[in-house]
């Protein structure tokens, strides 16, 4: 449960390799049909040399990592903050990631503050920031 | 041709109403492209984040960055929800320009968005960063 969460807990996350299938999916889900997602020929005239997969994806698996743990509370008045801070290349494997770093009284009640992420293959972050989610 | 809007839009200037309803299919083309084994069951319900996608992509249209030539960047992007969200519920984002500058030729721009439902209540928000290079064609 939510309400058993400790400073130092350790959100459990995943592994998901970003296909160029699931690029193709995302423009779909999203409306985002941007070249630089779909098209090689036009991704390698970039400042990135070929395709790279939405921010926006990367993110997304964050959130998925978020409301696994939090299933009661984290659509229900979470917040978070990111920075992308590099591309993801299809067919790369990335990893989601985070650790609550306090949790606080506030007048909604308890709130976790989480560091979240998404991990490239070299360990770089493509993606990292804070989660607050209600612990109740 | 006319300047894209990134360059000429003033602090304040606002964006829609889009209408950002998810219906099923995408939904569906969702689960495709972030799903797993170990995904949630969402039920009737979205990722709030699918929301903010949508409307993210209205934005970036209405700024005129699919234009040839410009190279856009996301840099950041803070999401808030106050309630899960149905497939198919009415949702309208309206967007406001926070922030918009030029440093060494690059646009860097910040839109605050507010997502309401049918009966007018806010049930949240986003704020996106990007970083615009390049020269429209």
């Amino acid at each position: 449960m939510s309400t058993n969460r400790a400073v130092g807990d350790i959100l459990v996350g995943f592994e998901r390799q970003i296909t160029q299938a699931r690029v193709d999916a995302y423009a779909e889900a999203s409306g985002d049909h941007n070249p630089i997602h779909l098209d090689e020929s036009y991704a390698a005239t970039t400042q990135f040399g070929t395709r790279i997969a939405h921010g926006m994806l990367s993110l997304a698996l964050v959130t998925e990592m978020l409301a696994t743990e939090f299933p009661e509370t984290w659509h229900d008045g979470g917040k978070l903050k990111v920075r992308f801070s590099a591309p993801v290349f299809p067919g790369e494997t990335v990893a989601t990631y985070g650790e609550i770093t306090s949790i606080d009284e506030s007048d909604e009640g308890l709130l976790a503050t989480c560091t979240i992420g998404c991990k490239k293959p070299d360990g770089t972050d493509a993606v990292a920031g804070r989660a607050t989610v209600p612990l109740e | 041709m006319a300047a894209p809007l990134i360059s000429t839009a003033v602090v304040g200037h606002e964006f829609g109403p889009y209408d950002v309803t998810i219906p099923a299919s995408r939904a569906e083309a969702y689960a495709t492209a972030v799903g797993g084994d170990e995904s949630p069951d969402y039920g009737e319900s979205l990722a709030p984040i699918m929301v903010v996608a949508a409307a993210l992509t209205e934005l970036i249209e209405d700024l005129g960055l699919f234009s040839g030539g410009l190279q856009t960047v996301h840099a950041g992007q803070e999401v808030s929800w106050v309630r899960p969200v149905n497939i198919g519920e009415k949702v309208d984002a309206i967007g406001k320009l926070a922030a918009n500058s030029v440093r060494r030729g690059n646009h860097f721009a910040t839109v605050s968005v507010s997502y309401k439902d049918s009966s007018g209540s806010e049930i949240g928000t986003s704020s996106t960063t990007i970083i615009v290079s390049g020269e429209a064609s």
